[in-house]
């Protein structure tokens, strides 16, 4: 860990909004490999995070201690304390599905469940909320209008999320994702397998939804995380290099490190 | 001639040596099968008539039909897929998705591979020893029960391979919506995987369909109509087996056109199976 961060990893500047996600001396081990060394930084509320760095960094290994996803997996395990609005998500009484229903996540290929678009959507609703028909209609709505969606797909709900085009799948799953309220939304290199007009959609779309939910996202392009972020972390070797306003990280970086990144000497 | 070319030309007389070798293969392969078929066409097809399918067995030197036989035979396949069929689904589904990691599915995949290819003669023992005995009389229960374990594991093993095939990442999409583990299972990954399953349970028809050896130990045979689950059944295979075997004529050609019945049955369910593993390719 660089001794040139401030202990707590917030940012200077930024300490009005409040933090959503507070991670305290996080790391994260694959059986014996230490993939994640002693994480702390604080996500605010309603704005863009980004997490960059080369491939291998841990950045999406971060990602999926915040929902707890790891756990499908054996020999995955996370030590210390990852906070959603105070209460610790790792500890043992947590309700993971309920944990889930409040952390939504986006995954690099579209992955629409083999249904309807209409039950692509209704079937996250479904498992906590019981409601009419009509309701749901307008839920689903709702959500496909969110994601850009619902003038692309109206006229034929019905029809398989498989037969939807890439950009059209992932937005898909950005609606079923939003259908169920989260309060926090992680995106994992949502437009990695996207084409470059699928991905402003994207993009687009990310910058709408932060004015209502936490959202984190990964990504590999430095540029999208320029374009969309409005904090941006920058992670090495399973370490926190350096997190601060997206500008200033790809401006003026404090750190050698970042600035050899950022500026492609490496990664 | 330059090396090059000369190398090039010995290549290629290899390749079509190789190519003939294979060719010839295959075709002998398929000459057996179209041999078969052929054969089964010529000598069934002629004793084919209604009576076949209303009529039962005939005592030796009489006219008659197979309709006990094709009744015991769809009753004892019905039942042994009820009971087999939930058996392997639970346990592939056991081994491709509770216990991916555990070292008991590595366990049960290796004994259920044995089960797979275990004689079915052996099957046939075995519940002979299992019911017939302690019973003390044959039934059609039992020759149920033989048909049941050998369906499992070929269930099983389709199950566990279907399910292995659903990509992790629909796993993950669905878990990280907030569903619990079964209803990911159910809603998302047998789904996704419900084509192959229900080609592996056909196939599973397909194989007990033509079974003899267990049904010889278990439901013995049966001249007359029976629905009595209680007692000895006839079903296709066994009547086939002895009218084979016999020296009268009307026997023997009922069992020439019960094979046929057989094989076509069973043709039919594989190009089905074929035809869903097909559309599932498709997409």
């Amino acid at each position: 860990m660089s001794q040139m961060l401030s202990p707590d990893m917030t940012i200077a500047g930024e300490a009005a909004a409040k933090a959503k996600i507070e991670v305290k001396n996080l790391n994260f081990y694959y059986g014996q490999s230490k993939a994640l060394k002693d994480i702390t930084l604080s996500l605010p509320e309603r704005s863009v995070t980004a997490f960059i760095g080369p491939s291998g960094c841990g950045k999406s290994t971060l990602l999926r201690v915040f929902n707890r996803i790891y756990e499908l997996y054996p020999k995955q395990t996370a030590e210390g304390q990852v906070l959603l609005d105070g209460q610790n998500v790792l500890d043992r009484s947590q309700d993971l599905n309920l944990l889930r229903t409040k952390i939504g996540m986006v995954f690099q290929k579209p992955t629409p469940f083999p249904m309807s678009i209409y039950e692509n959507i209704a079937f996250g609703v479904r498992l906590y909320e019981k409601i009419s028909k009509a309701e749901m209609d307008g839920r689903v709505e709702q959500a496909l209008k969110r994601a850009a969606l619902w003038t692309e797909v109206k006229d034929k709900l019905n029809a398989s999320g498989l037969s939807l085009s890439g950009g059209q799948q992932q937005r898909l799953c950005i609606a079923r994702t939003v259908a169920v309220k989260p309060e926090v939304i992680l995106l994992d290199e949502p437009a990695s397998a996207l084409d470059p007009l699928s991905t402003a959609k994207i993009e687009e779309l990310i910058d709408e939804l932060q004015a209502d939910y936490t959202i984190v996202i990964v990504t590999h392009n430095m540029q999208q995380a320029a374009r969309v972020s409005k904090q941006t972390a920058f992670m090495y070797l399973g370490e926190l290099v350096e997190f601060d306003r997206t500008e200033k990280i790809f401006t003026s970086p404090r750190e050698k490190r970042t600035q050899d990144y950022i500026t492609g000497r490496f990664g | 001639m330059s090396t090059a070319a000369s190398l090039h030309q010995s290549r290629k007389r290899r390749n079509g040596v190789m190519m003939t070798l294979c060719v010839a293969a295959a075709g002998i392969g398929l000459v057996w099968l179209a041999l078969i078929l052929g054969a089964l066409l010529y000598k069934g097809l002629s004793g084919v008539s209604l009576s076949v399918f209303t009529e039962m067995t005939p005592p030796p030197g009489d006219a008659g039909g197979l309709l006990n036989a094709i009744y015991g035979s769809i009753v004892m396949t019905i039942i042994g897929i009820i009971v087999g069929t939930p058996i392997g689904v639970l346990a592939g589904t056991y081994m491709a998705e509770y216990g991916r990691f555990s070292k008991l599915t590595t366990v049960v995949r290796f004994i259920n591979d044995i089960l797979l290819s275990a004689p079915s003669i052996i099957i046939g023992l075995f519940v002979y020893e299992l019911m017939v005995r302690p019973m003390g009389h044959f039934s059609a229960i039992a020759g149920a029960v033989a048909l049941a374990i050998l369906v499992i594991p070929v269930v099983v093993r389709t199950t566990e391979d279907m399910l292995n095939l659903v990509p992790n990442a629909l796993r993950e999409a669905g878990t990280a919506i907030g569903a619990p583990r079964w209803v990911v299972i159910r809603s998302v990954a047998y789904r996704a995987a419900l084509s192959g399953i229900v080609t592996g349970i056909l196939l599973a028809i397909a194989r007990i369909s033509g079974e003899t050896a267990p049904l010889l130990f278990t439901a013995l045979n049966n001249q007359f109509w029976s629905s009595n689950l209680n007692a000895p059944m006839a079903s296709l295979p066994v009547t086939i087996f002895q009218f084979a075997l016999s020296p009268y004529e009307e026997w023997q050609q009922l069992a020439w056109t019960g094979a046929l019945i057989i094989t076509l049955t069973v043709l039919a369910l594989s190009i089905f199976a074929r035809s869903l593993t097909g559309r599932r390719e498709d997409k």
